[in-house]
């Protein structure tokens, strides 16, 4: 097997930068653009730094590198794209695009973003995310021409599929269940957080009165005010360590983001899924009838109910050359049919497989993922919790010298 | 001349024949060497009484200002702190619900352990309500003038918002009256002022306290100082001083008592949201099979600071702010007491104007005038000396307020430290090892 892209190639995302230009209908727009930097590792060369080789994309070619991943490898589970607008956000974060933390964070998740499709055994092999890499001109051009806008399955026919199908893999059928219960989790715990971050950052900053009336107190004080001044400054240093608290804290937001997005991601491998079933119970029930089309024709007996049958019967039998002809017909597409039948079962046992043993990888991975996510979470609030016992521990210090 | 204890002389209603000297010692060492009595020292006198005169009948020096109350207030200042020489412990604990068909209410046990003469048992238990701790603080007030008296905790709870008998705010103010009673305790006058006697020792506080009241009336006396409506020109600088300190103090306390409020009330409101918070990691845990154990230890570790930060909000509510309160009505009855002594030294300086307009030549300064010019010099004296003695019992009661409240901080972020320590393995634990 290839070694992954990632393992060849340093890629970064390492730049945001403002730019205005003139969109699709000649109007002027403000977007942010991004420099992919990247540059291959020489393995045997170690003191030998290869060039960097940099380009600019914007937010809507990550849009169109993915949709054309998602297409062209259904059985995938696509890396998601960190989130074209602030979501989840608390009083203090901006829910502005163009405001440089959200620029900043969507600079890493898209980074992360191509991380992950570098490191994926089957995606990083397509030359369409090469491209992208490394060619600056003419790669949008070079995406539509691959086509896969018409691959792509509308909506409505995926809709159509999840309601009708009748034997989809069980496997699939709980996967989405979960991938359902995953979003639903998870977007809550991020609607709580932000809640929780947003309290957390008043009962710091209210301490910061205390600096001030600590202050002013000490002055009418002889013995007590040096205690109580110290004290105060140690209360604003209190108040003023939430603000990095609570950027770190972000992070682990953006991490719980990711798995998020990629609940959809899932959904997605389950409605192809579904699809492929719908289509091959529909494939296998036309053939089936047209059998049973055949038979009656041959044998001359009507079992199913036919608007032809009744035609016929009222306006009168068929010849029996038109009859011979008909059967002919049918037999063909009969055969047509056993075989279309024949690749559509491979093809969905095939898709079954493939997706299945992505679909495990990605469980490892997300098990993994997570579990660091927890972990770096934790070491965070302990973080917090010695910092909180030294601010206090200082203060009582003071204190006890009044 | 080392002999039995005499209680120290106070400005209460005793009269000057049973009194003893103000320096006889007493047999706890507090008073170092034995001090003879000298016939220039000053007697401390009822400011209350008119004439002024020695047991013995011999008229009273009235030249030199220090009263012995301040005095013995001053000297005490050094000695106090070491508990040997304590020879009075009061404590108040053990409140008891009483329910009569009247009334509903909350009583106090108040144990008295003393070695002093003024008492006849060296132990007594004797339980007590509010209304009998605002009664002697009221008779304190009265009898005691020129002294700052301790604040009680407040008397008024609004109903439907305050649970007057739940363990909270009976313990809040079982703590405020027991500080009540040991500030009285520690001053070296107010401890030895009859009423507080009777209260710690008296089987009946009622009937004491309707007597009381009939032997005013009889007298026809009251005890209370009422001066006429003297003007103060102005201040002396070093009680103006105080006036200012006092007014900026309860300022800054005002300020701190809202900090803290509002402190306490983000900390809800951060709990709040806590709770919620918790369980969704656990729901999420539901979901998964080999994150299911993490998932949970994180939702049962927000559990475990939940109820840290409820104990600490608790315990700022108990303990923080009463005490602030406390110091706030402290400030508010120490105004008043420099407000007395404006009024005392008004009438005083009234008095004196209206002698030197009329212009007499007298040989010496009319009785009346002599009068409130010791008076103004009494308070003065009692008053300076109870303030360095409040600062100083102040600097020590914050000390400890802050600390408290520094430590509680510290107790809540050490329980959360260690809620989260002990996940981090938890967490870091391998599949394959199960």
């Amino acid at each position: 097997m290839e070694e992954c892209l990632a393992k060849k190639m340093e890629i970064t995302v390492s730049e945001a930068e403002k730019r205005t230009g003139r969109n699709a209908v000649n109007m002027q727009e403000t977007y942010t653009a991004y420099l992919i930097e990247t540059r291959v590792v020489e393995s045997q060369n170690e003191g030998q730094c290869a060039p960097v080789d940099s380009l600019w994309r914007r937010y809507s070619e990550f849009e169109l590198l993915r949709n054309y991943l998602s297409v062209t490898y259904p059985h995938i589970v696509v890396p998601p794209l960190p989130e074209k607008r602030a979501d989840f956000v608390w009083h203090k974060l901006s829910a502005d695009n163009m405001d440089p933390d959200f620029v900043e964070r969507r600079r890493i998740g898209l980074e992360n973003f191509l991380l992950r499709v570098a490191s994926h055994p089957v995606l990083c092999q397509d030359k369409i995310f090469y491209s992208f890499l490394t060619q600056e001109g003419g790669w949008k051009e070079m995406v539509n021409e691959t086509g896969f806008q018409l691959k792509a399955d509308s909506r409505l026919k995926a809709l159509n599929a999840t309601f009708r199908v009748k034997n989809p893999d069980k496997r699939f059928t709980e996967l989405k269940h979960y991938s359902d219960e995953l979003q639903s989790v998870i977007s809550h715990l991020l609607r709580v957080r932000a809640r929780v971050a947003d309290r957390l950052y008043g009962v710091y900053k209210v301490h910061g009165n205390y600096g001030r009336v600590f202050s002013e107190w000490s002055a009418i004080e002889k013995e007590m005010g040096d205690g109580l001044q110290s004290a105060g400054h140690h209360m604003d240093v209190y108040a003023a360590s939430i603000d990095d608290i609570l950027e770190e804290e972000e992070h682990y937001a953006d991490q719980l983001k990711e798995y998020l997005f990629y609940a959809e991601a899932l959904r997605a491998v389950c409605r192809k899924h579904e699809l492929m079933q719908y289509d091959l119970e529909m494939a296998a029930q036309d053939l089936t009838s047209k059998k049973q089309q055949c038979e009656e024709l041959a044998t001359g007996t009507v079992r199913t109910f036919s608007l032809k049958g009744m035609t016929s019967k009222l306006f009168g039998q068929e010849t029996p050359e038109q009859r011979e002809a008909k059967i002919k017909v049918l037999e063909e597409q009969i055969q047509e049919g056993e075989e279309q039948l024949k690749s559509k079962n491979l093809e969905g046992r095939d898709f079954v497989k493939s997706a299945w043993a992505d679909i495990e990888r990605f469980k490892e991975q997300k098990n993994h993922d997570l579990k660091e996510a927890l972990i770096s979470y934790a070491v965070m609030q302990i973080s917090m919790c010695k910092k909180g016992i030294q601010v206090w521990t200082n203060a009582k210090e003071c204190f006890s010298k009044m | 001349a080392a002999g039995t204890p005499k209680p120290l002389p106070s400005s209460g209603p005793k009269s000057l024949r049973e009194m003893p000297h103000p320096l006889a010692t007493s047999s706890s060492e507090e008073m170092g060497p034995a001090l003879t009595p000298s016939p220039d020292l000053l007697l401390p006198r009822s400011i209350a009484d008119k004439d002024l005169s020695l047991p013995n009948g011999t008229p009273v020096d009235t030249s030199s200002p220090a009263s012995s109350s301040s005095l013995l207030n001053r000297l005490q200042l050094d000695d106090d702190l070491d508990g040997e020489t304590r020879d009075l412990f009061v404590t108040v604990d053990d409140p008891k619900k009483h329910v009569c068909t009247m009334e509903t209410y909350i009583t106090y046990r108040v144990t008295t352990k003393t070695t002093r003469a003024e008492f006849d048992l060296p132990e007594y238990s004797v339980r007590r309500r509010y209304q009998d701790f605002d009664w002697l603080r009221n008779k304190l007030e009265e009898s005691q003038p020129t002294h700052l008296i301790p604040p009680l905790p407040e008397k008024f709870v609004v109903k439907g918002v305050v649970d007057r008998f739940s363990e909270e705010f009976v313990e809040t103010r079982r703590k405020a009256l027991d500080k009540f009673l040991k500030r009285i305790t520690d001053h070296p006058v107010l401890s030895f002022n009859e009423h507080f006697n009777v209260f710690l020792t008296a089987k009946d506080l009622n009937a004491y306290k309707k007597q009381g009241m009939a032997l005013l009336s009889k007298m026809g006396e009251s005890v209370k100082y009422v001066t006429g409506g003297y003007k103060l020109r102005s201040r002396p600088l070093e009680f103006a001083a105080i006036g200012e300190y006092l007014d900026t103090f309860s300022l800054k306390l005002g300020t701190i008592d809202r900090i803290a409020q509002r402190i306490i009330k983000e900390q809800l409101e951060y709990l709040v949201e806590l709770r919620e918070y918790g369980p969704v990691y656990s729901t999420w845990g539901g979901l998964e099979v080999e994150l299911s154990e993490p998932l949970e230890g994180v939702s049962a570790c927000i559990g475990n600071c939940c109820t840290a930060l409820e104990e600490l909000s608790e315990d700022m509510t108990e303990d923080f702010l009463p005490v602030l309160r406390e110091y706030i009505l402290y400030s508010e009855s120490m105004k008043n007491v420099l407000k007395k002594r404006d009024q005392v030294q008004a009438e005083y300086e009234a008095k004196l104007e209206a002698v030197a307009l009329k212009k007499e030549d007298r040989p010496k300064v009319p009785t009346d005038v002599e009068t409130c010019q010791d008076r103004v010099e009494c308070f003065n004296a009692d008053l300076k000396a109870d303030m360095e003695r409040w600062q100083n019992n102040k600097r020590q009661d914050f000390r400890q307020l802050l600390m408290g409240m520094a430590d509680k901080n510290i107790q809540y972020y050490e329980k959360c430290l260690t809620a989260w320590e002990s996940i981090i393995p938890l967490l870091q634990d391998k599949p394959e090892t199960k």
